[in-house]
């Protein structure tokens, strides 16, 4: 009954490993932008990332993407900000509140029907691998967003401010940055990046009020395997997790290769806490 | 009920009462505990109303043993420690002079030890896990039984069907949860029998989103059948998957959801050819499942699913049970159940020893044009198995 691995098959999950490995990335972005700027987990990541999905199942991923950047800042102002220099629980507590507010929200607005788009089925057949359409698309979307992202932190005077402020809130504000300004940025960035996410994924799976939180989960998994609050370091933590998910699922069993993802995190918390990348060096 | 079971009904009311005014009794009552909130609570109101279709249909026609039928019916929130209480409570409290089945497995598993401690007989329209029923000797249940199929017949329509167009090879995966485990163990155990080899066995977490590794393995097995034992998110995610990674079996099969609107709603043309199996449609040429359909249509205003014709169907067994043995005494009741042969408009009813359903039979349909066809068994079917499964690219 067990199935030989060929050199073909590892090679089909190894492309399946990075192309779901680029979205991993992408959403980890956000979360690992808000903690880096802010110190803040946010625990909403996921039903954001949810509330994207279904922006773009009704509008469009533009909308989508601004729509949340919106929703974001009005988070950051009415809530968040009050526990920005709280202990971490309380940020845990008021996201996690958050969030069971944003799925219930869902369920009573949209219903828990499943609701698909039907987009860029099927495959590009090359060789023996197949190339899914919609999971490439998303790749090659998540890629460019993610470049972009990286470029606005990098090359503009706000990306730089931001990575100024998650360097040091205290030395950025002596430099005259507006440190109120950058968190909001940085929260509605975050929520647009989530968002992102979401409109890739509503291509792929089915979009439900519950199809948030396991990104939670993924997302955080990701930062901690990159390095907590290090922007690169969710690039490689994603792509990282997209791979150890497919190839431990390959040689073991899909319910085993979660274990191995977590076991690994446990490995890395033990004997490089600050992740593969270390953290903060921005 | 038909007039002649009316005639029936009224004879053996003459019968026993001897003449006693039937008025002067109380209704007889009937409780159970049901999920009208919770998890369960869309499924557990279907079963409900099926339950207040029979009783009302019965009270039409005279009630039971000359008495009116009444059921008292609590909310158990769909938690299996609530309805044990509520089933004490129904027997010590309310003292009902019946009771009958919950919904769904867990809950009946937890309940039945109540109803067996006050050897109250139950019929449990809603439970197909067959360990509840099956069950080593000191622990043996004596007055629960069985309405619908078992898990493990879910996938026998798709491995029979396989199997006659002498399809050798088959891959199962399931979800690795108890319902869809023994769904796909009876797939195994089924496909064995009829010379076929089982290349590929795999189960995989709740929620799981993500099968492209388990499709590439599938892939590599390249088996004729794939088999799916599944719900509903994971049989839409498995499919849009297979399409990516462009598998393509000559039969692919799953087990709940793909007899849903919802299936083909979300798949559109993509869940062509796919085989779904179920309990029960409107369609079947059961005995009064047309009447019932149309009864309840006009009582609820909406299309009955198939856990609405459990209960209903459920409720109609137990009933006839006690009409035939003439009185509500459990020991009674249980022997005329273990003989009793009956076609309802949820179809046959026959349990073994151990009270577990033989005679019901699953249904396997299959997407044809955007419609369910029921193209198994045989003798049920409304149209024929479109095979082999075109590859997807010439769909």
């Amino acid at each position: 009954m067990n199935v030989v691995v060929t050199p073909a098959m590892l090679g089909q999950v190894v492309i399946s490993g990075i192309l779901s490995g680029a979205l991993y990335a992408m959403v980890a972005l956000g979360l690992a932008l808000i903690f880096g700027v802010m110190r803040i987990i946010n625990v909403a990541h996921g039903p954001l990332l949810m509330l994207g999905a279904y922006a773009t199942y009704f509008l469009s991923t533009a909308v989508s993407m601004a729509m949340l950047f919106v929703v974001g800042v009005l988070l950051e102002r009415t809530l968040v900000f009050r526990v920005v220099d709280a202990p971490e629980l309380s940020s845990l507590l008021l996201t996690f509140g958050v969030s069971i507010a944003l799925v219930n929200l869902a369920q009573l607005l949209f219903t828990s029907d499943l609701r698909s788009v039907e987009y860029l089925t099927g495959a590009w057949v090359v060789g023996p691998f197949a190339l899914s359409k919609s999971r490439v698309v998303a790749f090659v979307f998540a890629g460019a967003l993610t470049g972009l992202a990286f470029l606005f932190l990098g090359r503009t005077k706000l990306g730089k401010a931001i990575r100024a402020t998650s360097q040091s809130r205290e030395v950025a504000m002596v430099c005259g940055i507006d440190v109120q300004r950058i968190h909001l940025v940085t929260f509605g960035l975050a929520a647009a990046l989530a968002a992102a996410g979401g409109a890739l994924i509503a291509v792929i799976v089915a979009i439900q009020p519950e199809m948030g939180q396991i990104w939670t989960f993924k997302s955080f998994l990701v930062i901690v395997l990159g390095g907590a609050g290090n922007y690169p370091g969710a690039l490689l933590g994603g792509i990282l997790l997209g791979l150890i998910e497919q190839v431990a699922s390959l040689f073991l069993t899909t319910q085993l290769s979660e274990v191995v993802a977590y076991v690994l995190l446990v490995a890395i918390l033990l004997v490089r806490p600050t992740g593969l990348l270390g953290g903060r060096q921005t | 009920m038909t007039t002649k079971a009316l005639a029936a009904l009224i004879t053996a009311i003459g019968v026993l009462a001897g003449g006693l005014p039937a008025a002067a009794q109380g209704p007889i009552r009937i409780g159970a505990s049901l999920s009208l909130t919770g998890t369960y609570a869309k499924l557990g109101n279907y079963q409900n109303e099926g339950y207040k279709l029979c009783a009302k249909q019965a009270n039409e026609h005279g009630g039971l043993l000359g008495r009116k039928i009444e059921f008292v019916v609590y909310d158990d929130q769909s938690a299996p420690s609530t309805a044990v209480r509520l089933y004490e409570k129904l027997i010590t409290e309310d003292k009902v002079d019946a009771v009958i089945g919950p919904y769904s497995s867990p809950v009946t598993e937890a309940s039945a030890n109540v109803t067996e401690k006050y050897k109250k007989v139950m019929v449990t329209p809603l439970a197909a896990t067959t360990s509840i029923f099956k069950r080593p000797p000191d622990k043996k249940r004596y007055y629960l039984f069985m309405v619908i199929s078992p898990a493990e017949a879910y996938l026998e329509g798709l491995v029979d069907m396989a199997a006659k167009r002498g399809l050798k090879t088959i891959a199962i995966v399931n979800e690795d949860t108890l319902f869809a485990k023994a769904a796909g163990d009876g797939a195994a155990e089924l496909a064995n029998k009829r010379g076929m080899q089982v290349v590929f066995r795999e189960g995989y977490p709740k929620g799981n989103q993500d099968f492209s590794a388990i499709l590439t393995k599938i892939r590599a097995a390249n088996p004729e059948v794939l088999a799916a034992s599944t719900y509903f998110d994971d049989a839409i995610a498995i499919t849009r998957q297979m399409k990516e990674l462009n598998v393509n079996p000559k039969m692919y099969g799953i087990t709940v959801g793909g007899d849903l609107p919802e299936f083909y709603d979300l798949l559109k043309q993509n869940a062509e050819y796919i085989t779904g199996a179920t309990q029960w449609e409107t369609t079947l040429p059961y005995p009064g499942n047309r009447e019932f359909s149309d009864a309840y249509k006009k009582e609820f205003g909406r299309e009955p699913v198939y856990h609405s014709a459990a209960g209903y169907a459920g409720c109609v067994i137990y009933l006839e049970a006690v009409k035939r043995a003439g009185t509500l005494d459990s020991d009674k009741v249980r022997d005329v159940l273990l003989k009793l042969e009956m076609k309802t408009a949820f179809g046959d009813f026959k349990v073994d020893q151990d009270g577990f359903q033989t005679a019901h039979k699953m249904v396997t349909t299959q997407w044809q044009d955007g419609k369910k066809v029921i193209v198994w068994p045989d003798e049920l079917a409304n149209g024929k198995l479109r095979f082999p499964t075109p590859p997807w690219n010439q769909r």
